[in-house]
């Protein structure tokens, strides 16, 4: 009873209302006109490709020599970074995709499937490229 | 016109934007302040929730919802994101090319002075937004789409993308809760 009341008093109070707003035309000019201004830009994505590019290379062009055992004597020489660039930033890349791909489904409201791994499928390649980064560098181990 | 035809114009003229934001923007901004209570938070929410809109309306499909819905939706998840960062925006005007500056805030201070002394003639809510805004943000959701949008079932499940049955079990237990909140106040 006492809730069915409290109830009511909600439906039945006033509530403020917005009736005439001046900023509105100009914000509206604005945002046509504005860009896309993320933080993230995929050009870090340039530092694990290069690294990977170069290992790929001497792989291609030294003989007598393997990506692994190119990416075992980088982890030897160069035991931080190599943990840098072959774990945790893909670990980060994949972390940031996951939360693009959550983001992007609740802006597109109820997506054909289509459509959704369209509007998704660089996020789910870099996905795929970083998880293939890790794998990579723990078969070394 | 119906909002398939102009969501098919804004992908042809990006331009075509400003009629879906001035079919909205006042409902969208009224939504918002009635959830936070307090215009520049609102502004900078409303605002983030346009540009969302305009940066990601290509990848909007036309499927079971309404732009209307859709918008509501984006706004609903920045003003949770406000509540559960519990801290100011940052203001969005800064990355916008505003054609005159000092008259867009000549406009927003003035707004903001009629906005607060509409606010200031309902304390009645005011009090019981104090008494929301302590509750979860699940129960701050539903509750304000029902009792202060005055939105049906149907129109909050699709806001907010949960069944009927979720959403009575929380209307229940938040109005509850709410009660409770209102007669420590």
């Amino acid at each position: 009873m006492e809730t069915e009341n409290f109830e009511n008093k909600l439906i039945q109070m006033t509530k403020p209302e917005v009736s005439q707003l001046k900023h509105q035309d100009m914000l509206a000019n604005a945002i046509t006109k504005a860009k896309d201004k993320s933080v993230v830009s995929w050009w870090w994505l340039c530092i694990p490709l290069y690294i990977i590019a170069t290992l790929l290379m001497k792989t291609f062009f030294i003989p007598g020599t393997t990506l692994i055992s190119n990416i075992q004597k980088l982890t030897g020489k160069e035991m931080y970074s190599s943990v840098l660039f072959f774990f945790l930033l893909p670990i980060v890349f994949i972390t940031i995709n996951f939360i693009s791909i959550r983001k992007i489904y609740l802006l597109s409201g109820n997506p054909k499937t289509v459509n959704f791994i369209f509007s998704i499928w660089f996020n789910a390649v870099v996905i795929i490229f970083s998880m293939l980064v890790i794998l990579i560098y723990l078969l070394k181990i | 016109m119906t909002e398939i035809e102009l969501l098919h114009r804004i992908r042809n003229n990006p331009e075509d934007f400003s009629d879906l934001f001035n079919l909205y923007y006042k409902p969208i901004f009224g939504y918002i302040l009635r959830r936070t209570g307090d215009f520049d938070d609102t502004a900078d929410i409303a605002a983030n929730t346009f540009y969302n809109a305009f940066i990601h309306i290509n990848n909007f499909s036309y499927k079971g919802i309404s732009i209307k819905v859709w918008l509501y939706r984006i706004a609903t998840n920045e003003v949770n994101l406000y509540f559960r960062q519990k801290q100011k925006t940052n203001s969005l005007f800064e990355r916008f090319d505003l054609a005159d500056k000092e008259l867009f805030n000549n406009y927003l201070s003035e707004d903001r002075i009629e906005l607060e002394m509409e606010l200031q003639k309902h304390k009645q809510f005011l009090a019981v937004l104090e008494g929301l805004k302590t509750l979860p943000v699940k129960y701050q959701e539903v509750i304000s789409l029902r009792y202060f949008e005055g939105k049906d079932y149907k129109e909050i499940t699709e806001i907010l993308n949960i069944n009927e049955g979720t959403l009575k079990s929380l209307l229940s237990r938040g109005v509850e809760k709410l009660r409770k909140k209102c007669n420590q106040l």
